[in-house]
């Protein structure tokens, strides 16, 4: 009886506390890194040990006006100030961190992306037992725990279950501390467009593809696995900064950019279509594939259905053909 | 030590703490239980003592400890309800919480259990001396509750010891406002229930020999602190308890009203006087003979002017009394009166009535008969002593006849009776004579060794007339203590503090710390808030002042707390760089936003991706502020560049 009063009261707590935070995310927007916690952001409310102790004060409070003794008064008052000082720490442990950087780390469903918060304190005292928590998949949290010491960052890394394969969206950040009381809660969320790929789990026994040769080409792309350096060009429109040489445009060369020669190489392709049985199945013996090429150093490409990823190595493209595979279709139904 | 541990033993000795703080009030087994139980508790959880294993009559066993536990301090009491009953119980549920478990939750509910500990030692006693251990005791629980919430590894002990005293130090202040004008609303939420302190001091009832029993003891009864002149020494009769029913043996208080109240004269100067009295556990409440008029409305004043209490006096009780020393009776006593004060037990005492018979028959008054009773008690070798010895019922013609020897008690028995056998009025009235003078204080501490008895004789045209038959026998009396008189009476300590100027005076510098304690912390009530604040210029305080002044102080308080906890954080302006760098984006953002997480060049790569034939501006651009921010070193002709850049950039 007890327990399923317990069950609604929970439910109604979550309920409460996913309007406070919708009604929060139109009320602050999207937030854009570095973020400052300022202070009309964070939100504070009593513990449930605040309220034991809220109602504890009151007692002891009736007892020492009923009794008219002042020793309890003055002991009641002397509490009650404390723990109005509480929450005000509370409150400050929180207020003014910066919340510098955010990044993901993504794996394989049935594995534990990380979601890695680094936060910075520029105040004059640390900030104690901050908690980055996310809400996964199923609504159960994630969540880690952080100090950060005056003048010096710290990062939260908070290891995420990921239970299907696809893009798991971590909108809502909650930055949270109870610190130091246990008294007070306060809290802010970050609303970043963040989120984590959950690639399909790379198994399947089938033998893959055998190995087809073709010719080098020569292409002005990030240098990925074990091509060669071709040379400097002009920069033209459309090419991408990142192969911008650096040092060349600081030596007043102008801009120009790196290209790379791939060698004449073998490689395998792998695709979606040659693959028979059910679609997640395929999608993992694919995946497996790419696991094993990938370990044994190959380059290989992907194709799915019109998606084609042109053959290469290194552990970037291994990234982008497993997204590719995880993001197939939307991600698993 | 780990974080939980910590916490338990936290936990545990502030529990501790609170049970030996309400020692005095709860029943020895449970504080003993209470007290094994943190020992325990310190012991598992510091890794001294293995923890048993739970088997599966653990639980059973548990209940039935439960059980037997709360029958045993519903027996002890005869209810649960109540303050001391209530301690006890909360003294054994924690001692069961400590074996039970030790969960966070747990912890968390016994500091809960050690503060309504703290409350309830609070309540029972609020001497001086408490004041700083109930301080140390709100620091042991600021700390145990941050041990509780954070002791796992995010607060060392000394850290949360620290953080507690500087929260608790600055919490102070707004306690002393509160305290100060939080207004104190009078009246009773629930009604205070009879505690069970051991009776002491003057009772009901008066045989041979209970006088002299209080007057063994040392403790403080009351203290008076005159607003005027101090009366002389030997009018320092303070009224008790009035004695009318006498069976041979021992005098008794009248249950009910018999007479009415014969109208006073009063003559010679009123004195004003402020009375406060230590818990007796009894009703009686004393004044100076003669109080004018009850001084409380919960204050009665009986037929026989003995000054009452609404019920046993259980908490430390104060009034502002005004007394004459002399007064008279013209009107005569009702019928009634007098046939109700010379009643005696015809069969007792059969010499003491043959005496009273001869002797009035050889004075032509009443008023002559008291004086040659009185030379008769001179006279006749009576001996003043607290230890008289054996006597038998019929104790007046003992005390008279046979030993000779007795005291106060045994003088005012005697000489009512042998008024009351002429058929003249007469009464015993128990109380105080005397007090030591506390120069520091200015007011005079009555102790129980200064029980007396005296009678009051009804004399036409006068009225009841006090006569002391002890200042007969041993006059000095009057004039100096009993321990004073009777050296070898006294037990070692109190001789000690007696004799000993030193002591003594430090006794009394001490007893004076603890009367400004009383009355101006203890006694600290709503009458009190509204002459501080007539202190502070309101000339008709009410509630609303009080309410305006809390809010005050409320708000100087958080703005304060405020402005100590600010942290100050650089504000760092951004630089020429950044800025920019800030207007270079406002302006590509027109083109694409640019993400939460992007870097510089990335942005710029996908700025150009966009608008093809931008891209090699913006790369550039977004080249030389990555430059300029991130590389080694950034001239100003550089950053003018950039800006530049920035300026001319037309999306």
């Amino acid at each position: 009886m007890a327990y399923t009063a317990h069950a609604i009261a929970g439910r109604w707590t979550q309920k409460i506390r996913r309007r406070a935070a919708t009604w929060a995310r139109r009320r602050q927007g999207d937030d854009r890194l570095p973020v400052t916690l300022h202070t009309r952001r964070i939100y504070i409310l009593p513990t449930r040990a605040g309220f034991a102790f809220a109602a504890l004060l009151s007692t002891m409070l009736l007892a020492g006006l009923n009794y008219t003794n002042s020793i309890a008064l003055l002991f009641t008052f002397l509490m009650a100030g404390f723990a109005l000082i509480a929450m005000h720490l509370c409150h400050r442990n929180l207020a003014g961190t910066m919340v510098q950087g955010v990044a993901t780390v993504d794996a394989f469903a049935g594995e534990h992306g990380r979601l890695l918060i680094t936060l910075e304190n520029h105040a004059d005292s640390p900030r104690i037992a901050l908690e980055a928590e996310i809400e996964g998949a199923q609504g159960e949290p994630s969540r880690a725990r952080v100090s950060v010491q005056t003048g010096d960052s710290a990062r939260a890394d908070i290891a995420v279950p990921l239970t299907r394969r696809g893009r798991l969206p971590l909108e809502r950040i909650r930055l949270s501390t109870s610190f130091p009381f246990g008294l007070f809660h306060a809290w802010t969320w970050l609303h970043l467009p963040i989120f984590l790929i959950a690639w399909p789990v790379p198994r399947g026994r089938r033998d893959p593809p055998p190995e087809t040769a073709s010719g080098g080409s020569t292409q002005a792309v990030h240098r990925a696995g074990d091509e060669e350096w071709a040379g400097l060009r002009e920069f033209r429109d459309g090419d991408s900064p990142r192969q911008v040489a650096w040092p060349a445009y600081a030596r007043g060369r102008g801009l120009l950019v790196k290209t790379y020669q791939s060698p004449a190489a073998h490689h395998r392709y792998f695709d979606l279509a040659s693959v028979p049985g059910d679609l997640e199945q395929r999608l993992e013996q694919l995946a497996s594939w790419i696991v094993a090429a990938h370990a044994r150093g190959e380059r290989y490409g992907l194709k799915l259905d019109d998606l084609e990823v042109p053959a290469d190595g290194g552990n970037e493209h291994r990234e982008r053909c497993l997204d590719a595979l995880a993001l197939y279709g939307g991600g698993a139904p | 030590m780990n974080g939980d541990a910590r916490a338990n033993i936290a936990a545990a000795l502030l529990f501790a703490g609170g049970v030996l703080l309400v020692a005095g009030n709860a029943p020895a087994w449970c504080v003993v239980i209470g007290l094994s139980a943190v020992v325990w508790r310190v012991l598992t959880s510091s890794g001294r003592v293995a923890r048993p294993k739970p088997r599966p009559g653990t639980r059973f066993l548990f209940g039935a400890v439960t059980a037997a536990l709360v029958g045993a301090v519903a027996l002890n009491f005869r209810t649960l309800n109540g303050l001391a009953a209530g301690t006890a119980l909360l003294v054994v549920m924690g001692a069961l919480k400590l074996l039970e478990s030790r969960a966070r939750r747990d912890d968390a509910i016994l500091i809960g259990v050690a503060l309504f500990l703290l409350l309830a030692a609070a309540l029972a006693d609020q001497a001086l001396w408490r004041a700083p251990v109930y301080l140390l005791a709100a620091w042991g629980a600021a700390t145990a509750i941050a041990l509780v919430a954070h002791g796992d590894g995010m607060l060392t002990t000394r850290g949360a010891l620290r953080l507690s005293g500087r929260t608790l130090l600055m919490a102070l202040p707004l306690a002393l406002a509160c305290f100060a004008f939080f207004p104190r609303i009078a009246g009773h939420f629930w009604a205070l229930e009879r505690g069970s302190a051991a009776a002491t001091g003057l009772t009901d009832e008066m045989s041979p020999g209970s006088i002299g029993k209080i007057a063994n003891e040392y403790t403080p009864v009351f203290r008076a602190r005159f607003e005027d002149a101090l009366p002389p020494r030997t009018a320092l009769y303070w009224r008790g308890p009035v004695l009318n029913d006498f069976d041979g043996f021992t005098w008794r208080r009248a249950r009910s009203r018999v007479y009415h109240a014969e109208p006073l004269r009063r003559l010679g100067p009123a004195y004003r006087y402020h009375v406060t009295l230590e818990p007796t556990d009894q009703p009686w409440l004393f004044s100076l003979d003669t109080i004018d008029a009850s001084p409380r409305r919960d204050m009665f004043l009986s037929h026989d002017r003995q000054l009452t209490g609404l019920g046993p006096i259980m908490v430390t009780t104060s009034y502002d009394a005004v007394s004459h020393l002399e007064t008279r009776s013209d009107a005569a006593l009702s019928t009634l009166g007098r046939r109700y004060e010379i009643r005696l037990p015809p069969d007792r005492n059969p010499r003491a009535l043959a005496l009273a018979t001869e002797l009035r028959l050889r004075s032509s008054s009443d008023a002559q008969y008291t004086r040659l009773v009185l030379d008769w008690f001179r006279t006749h070798g009576l001996e003043y002593t607290l230890e008289p010895g054996t006597t038998s019922l019929d104790s007046v013609d003992t005390t008279l006849f046979d030993t000779r020897k007795g005291f106060c008690g045994h003088f005012a028995s005697a000489y009512a009776t042998l008024m009351r056998a002429a058929g003249v009025p007469a009464r015993v009235v128990t109380g105080y004579l005397g007090g030591e003078w506390n120069p520091i204080g200015g007011y005079v501490l009555v102790r129980q060794s200064e029980a007396h008895a005296w009678t009051e004789v009804w004399l036409d045209g006068q009225g009841w007339t006090r006569i002391d038959p002890t200042a007969v026998v041993a006059p000095e009396r009057l004039q100096r203590g009993v321990f004073d008189l009777l050296p070898e009476a006294m037990p070692a300590t109190t001789a000690l503090f007696h004799d000993n100027a030193w002591l003594r005076g430090a006794a009394q510098v001490w007893d004076n710390m603890n009367q400004w304690w009383q009355d101006n912390v203890v006694e600290f009530d709503l009458r009190s808030q509204f002459n501080l604040m007539q202190m502070l210029g309101i000339d008709l305080p009410d509630w609303q002042h009080l309410g305006w002044a809390f809010a005050l102080c409320l708000v100087a308080w958080i703005a304060w707390v405020a402005l100590a906890l600010r942290r100050s954080v650089p504000r760092r302006r951004p630089d020429r760089i950044a800025r920019a760098w800030l207007r270079a984006t406002r302006k590509l953002e027109r083109i694409t936003p640019r993400a939460a997480s992007e870097g510089p060049l990335e942005y710029a790569r996908r700025v150009g991706d966009a608008r093809p034939e931008l891209a090699g501006r913006v790369a550039a651009l977004a080249l030389r502020y990555a430059r300029l921010r991130f590389g080694p070193s950034a001239d100003s002709a550089e950053v003018a560049a950039l800006e530049r850049e920035v300026r001319t950039l037309a999306v």
